[in-house]
């Protein structure tokens, strides 16, 4: 896979985070489960805005669980 | 520049009156002041600039300065980066930046020059001084990271710099770590323990709770501080506190968003719109914030914000600027977009026309961005580039362009031109040529529109009047760059048809390029006259500073001519003209140096030649251009080919190829050709066969200036390998083209090629007849090197043009020159295989008390090639240590002999 290629991601965050952020996460889905955590899915169309993602999160201070690629882009 | 800096940035915070004592931090920062760099590094929220701004209020450190700086994401340019920095550095200590400013604004100064000259200014620096990077995390620059790489290992034992950040920034830091020069304060440090926490909640906000409910407070947060003082805030004036406290355990919710929504819930609906409506605002001041909320009383609520702790930190000490508490802000900028979707770009588009009327437009630029509004965001950037070309923020600049939406940048003939003009100073030319194309479209006699039907958009009037010539210029640049000549001078004589007789920047540049061009066809003559009265015109348009520097140019060009004398007078008016402007050092002083250390080499004035060199050398790299470092190692392997390391002078070689810059300049002298002549002097000839095999060069290629130096390279390969005849033919049409281009230069050298081949023919008459014509056009300059390089084979021939009466003054002084500093061996050793010269001189140095670093550095060698020697002196020696090799040389009474330079 060439680095700068996106795909769809799933990343997993400690405590549940209000819907109305799904915005802020340029438009990821956003799903609480039940074991307290959030996760986020979405495609991001390179590791650059990936990492973009990855600096939103860190902003709000919110623990990182795990990232996980999911899929190819289409 | 200094007009556009954002004094808010450079603001100390200031500590807020009620905030919990944390000595066990502040004593740590203390200690640290010893270390290079103390690194706070922790998630949002988490108290870091506090802490800090509580410990530089409170650390006794009498006359220490203190020096900060605010980042954000508009500091990802190098420029602005360092202007930023040194303007920190400034408020506290003026007299830093003098020169390293100077620098920034200068044509492509490398960054580490820029910093070695800052770092020379902080080093005189009387008192200590703290430089604090606040909010670190918002440079993804790679270039800025290294420079500060280059700054904190460079850095004064007085100066300490402090960055704080939410993520570690990409420095060296487990080799600070391990060297104990990092001093690191990280979020389990900073997060408040259940002491603090009950510090904080019952003696600074008074709300007496008690000792379970702070536990839970505590659990429920780790510690962590903005959501202890989001709470805080939830329970002030609260009754069923027991009952708040009680929810908030048992609810998952992310804090932030759970306490926020706490907070803003008990604000009245005015304060809470206000919130939200400012939270687009970076920086907040009373009129903006009326601007944007199209209220009255933006001060005054401000002000009851602050004094209710609502997540605002002041940025001055008048109570003019604030701005949110970035986590807050954070949260406020989510609430808004999610409740009022379609307010955000009309309150962006608000900020942007209050900073416009401000005449602030980078600001005013970025919320047109943020607000969508192309069109306008593209007025702006037209008005506002000529101020940040002049200030060389190319980054920043490049990085709106790429904001613009193309189909727009395409219908801006100012917009598309100055596109041309970055990604050119950036070397970057592929998209040039689309760029001026665009520009061009509507300089036209017909107005085209384009495929959308779209006419063409000019704001800035001005730069659009100017604009044929200079988009003409960068043609010319852009063709020069390609190595297309005769473009070249076309498109400059049509910047010179456009521009205004006072247009002297964009004249003086088309002709200097026109010059150049001239140059790199080796038409020398054209070329000297045009170049010097293209710099004349520049220097009439105010740019006095490049003036010292391009003598290096023109200097070069009379070498080629074989005018020694002419260049000298060009190096030594050019310093002459540097020592008149007084104060500092004038930039391309130290080109001069090295410069006229090649003629002194030439001269085979070797001593003063190295000290030429030394001399640029001790002036440092801040008064040298970035070219100068490629220029002083290949001068320096010049002499020591001449002193006959041959090994020493191919080590300067490869340590110089890395560091060439391309510039417009033709280059004319490739280091590849010149490494190949090394080999040839090796007898490596299979090697330097295989050079010109792997640069495609034969004896039948059409011949051109730019690689005459490579062709005669391939006649000394050719004659050094047996194909004396081949060599010949080659040498024949050389000679025609050097002196076509009055090249007396080349000339000299060929001819004396001419000689040598003549010589193996067995031709001594043909010989002598090149030899003549080589001495008759060398002897009123003085060139020596040329022909004693040649070694024992030119001694004899030169006797035997002694005999034949030829130049026999002349000839008489340059066999004098003949195994001095390339010959014999200066003493008589009783040795099997005798000591070379330079493992005398490595000799000589064993016997001190000087470690191996510094004897490598005393004969300016690299540390491998001194080993070498050693290795080379031990077999020699029969020994296998240093102290014997000197004992050894004593007995053999080596060292006594050896003469000192």
């Amino acid at each position: 896979m060439p680095v700068n290629e996106g795909g769809s991601y799933e990343i997993r965050l400690k405590g549940h985070l209000a819907v109305r952020w799904a915005d802020w996460f340029d438009g990821l889905t956003l799903t609480q489960e039940s074991d307290g955590s959030t996760v986020l899915r979405g495609t991001v169309v390179d590791q650059a805005a990936l990492h973009g993602l990855l600096g939103k999160v860190r902003d709000l201070g919110l623990p990182l669980i795990a990232v996980r690629r999911t899929g190819e882009q289409p | 520049m200094p007009g556009s800096i954002i004094q808010t940035k450079l603001y100390v915070p200031r500590r807020r009156a009620a905030t919990v004592p944390r000595p066990r931090l502040s004593d740590r920062l203390s200690r640290g002041i010893d270390a290079r760099l103390t690194l706070v590094s922790a998630p949002a929220g988490f108290g870091k600039t506090t802490l800090l701004a509580s410990w530089l209020a409170s650390a006794p450190r009498p006359e220490g300065l203190t020096a900060w700086l605010s980042l954000d994401q508009s500091d990802n340019d190098p420029t602005a980066f360092w202007t930023y920095a040194i303007a920190a550095v400034q408020t506290v200590a003026p007299a830093v930046g003098t020169g390293s400013l100077a620098l920034i604004e200068a044509d492509q100064t490398p960054v580490e020059l820029v910093l070695g000259a800052l770092l020379n200014e902080l080093n005189a620096l009387p008192n200590d001084l703290v430089l604090v990077l606040d909010d670190y995390h918002a440079i993804k620059d790679r270039h800025i990271h290294e420079g500060i790489a280059f700054f904190v290992d460079r850095l004064p034992p007085h100066v300490h710099l402090v960055i704080a950040s939410r993520a570690d920034p990409p420095l060296p830091l487990a080799r600070l770590r391990a060297r104990g020069e990092l001093v690191e304060i990280r979020a389990a440090d900073l997060r408040f323990t259940p002491d603090e926490a009950a510090l904080y909640f019952n003696d600074v906000m008074a709300l007496d709770l008690a000792a379970g409910e702070l536990a839970i407070l505590a659990g429920r947060t780790e510690g962590w501080i903005a959501a202890l003082q989001l709470a805080a805030l939830s329970l002030q004036g609260r009754d069923n506190v027991a009952e708040f406290i009680k929810g908030f355990a048992g609810d998952d919710r992310y804090i932030v968003d759970y306490l926020v929504e706490e907070v803003l819930q008990r604000q009245p609906e005015h304060v809470r719109e206000f919130l939200l409506q400012t939270s687009v605002l970076n920086r907040l001041t009373g009129p903006l914030c009326d601007a944007v909320t199209e209220q009255d009383g933006g001060k005054a609520m401000l002000e009851a914000l602050d004094r209710a702790n609502l997540f605002l930190v002041a940025l001055d000490d008048r109570r003019q600027w604030y701005r949110y508490h970035h986590l807050f802000g954070d949260v406020l900028r989510a609430h808004l977009a999610n409740e009022q979707p379609d307010q955000v770009a009309e309150l962006h588009r608000r900020a942007s026309a209050w900073y416009e009327r401000k005449a602030e437009r980078p600001d005013a630029i970025r919320h047109a961005l943020s607000a969508g509004d192309f069109g306008h965001a593209a007025d702006l950037v037209e008005l506002e580039w000529p101020a940040l070309a002049r200030a060389r923020q190319e980054v920043t600049l490049r990085g709106w362009l790429d904001a613009l939406p193309d189909q727009l940048l395409r219908c801006r003939p100012v917009l598309s031109n100055a596109y041309a003009g970055v990604l050119l100073s950036s070397g970057e030319l592929e998209g040039v040529d689309q760029r001026l194309r665009d520009a061009e479209r509507w300089l036209g006699p017909s107005q085209p529109s384009d495929a959308q039907g779209a006419g063409m958009v000019v704001v800035n009037e001005d730069e659009f009047r100017t604009l044929p010539g200079s988009v003409a210029l960068h043609r010319a640049g852009y063709a020069l760059a390609r190595g297309n000549l005769v473009e070249t001078v076309n498109h400059a004589h049509r910047a010179l048809d456009f521009a205004p007789e006072d247009d002297h920047l964009t004249r003086g540049g088309a002709t200097a390029l026109m010059g150049l061009a001239a140059w790199a066809s080796g038409d020398l003559e054209t070329a000297y006259r045009t170049y010097a009265e293209g710099m004349a015109d520049v220097q009439r348009g105010g740019h006095i500073s490049g003036t010292v520097g391009r003598a290096v140019t023109l200097a070069d060009i009379r070498v080629a001519q074989g005018r020694l004398r002419d260049a000298m007078r060009t190096y030594e008016q050019a310093l002459q003209l540097a020592s008149e402007q007084g104060g500092a050092v004038v930039r391309g002083t130290a080109d001069m140096y090295a410069g006229m250390s090649e003629l002194q080499r030439e001269r085979n004035e070797l001593d003063a030649a190295t000290q030429s060199l030394l001399r640029s050398q001790e002036l440092g790299e801040q008064s040298g251009f970035a070219q100068n470092r490629y220029r002083w190692r290949v001068a320096m392997a010049r002499i020591h080919e001449a002193r006959g390391d041959l090994d020493g002078a191919l080590d300067l070689l490869s340590e110089a190829q890395p560091l060439f810059m391309i510039d417009l300049s033709p280059n004319v002298r490739p280091i590849a050709a010149m490494k190949a002549r090394i080999l040839v002097r090796q007898e490596r000839t299979g090697e330097a066969l295989g050079w010109a095999r792997e640069h495609g060069l034969s004896v039948e290629d059409d011949l051109s200036y730019v690689h005459e130096y490579e062709h005669i390279t391939l006649a000394r390969v050719l004659l050094a390998s047996g194909s004396a005849l081949e060599a010949s033919g080659l040498l024949d049409r050389l000679l025609q083209a050097a002196e076509h281009g009055g090249r007396t230069g080349s000339m000299i050298e060929i001819l004396v090629l001419q000689a040598l081949a003549n010589d193996v023919h067995g031709d001594m008459r043909a010989a002598l007849v090149s030899l003549e014509r080589a001495l008759t056009l060398a002897e009123p300059e003085g060139h020596v090197r040329v022909f004693v390089d040649e070694g024992p084979r030119m001694a004899a021939l030169l006797q035997a043009a002694a005999k034949g009466g030829i130049a026999p003054g002349y000839v008489q002084r340059l066999l004098t020159h003949f195994g001095t500093a390339a010959g014999e061996p200066r003493t008589r050793q009783n040795l099997i295989e005798p000591l070379s010269d330079r493992e005398l001189d490595v000799l000589r140095l064993l016997a001190t008390d000087l470690d191996g670093p510094e004897i490598a550095s005393q004969l300016m060698v690299s540390l491998n090639t001194m080993r070498t020697h050693t290795k080379s002196i031990y077999t020699k020696l029969g020994v296998n240590n240093r102290r014997a090799a000197v004992r050894r040389a004593e007995e053999l009474e080596l060292l006594s002999r050896i003469p000192t330079r």
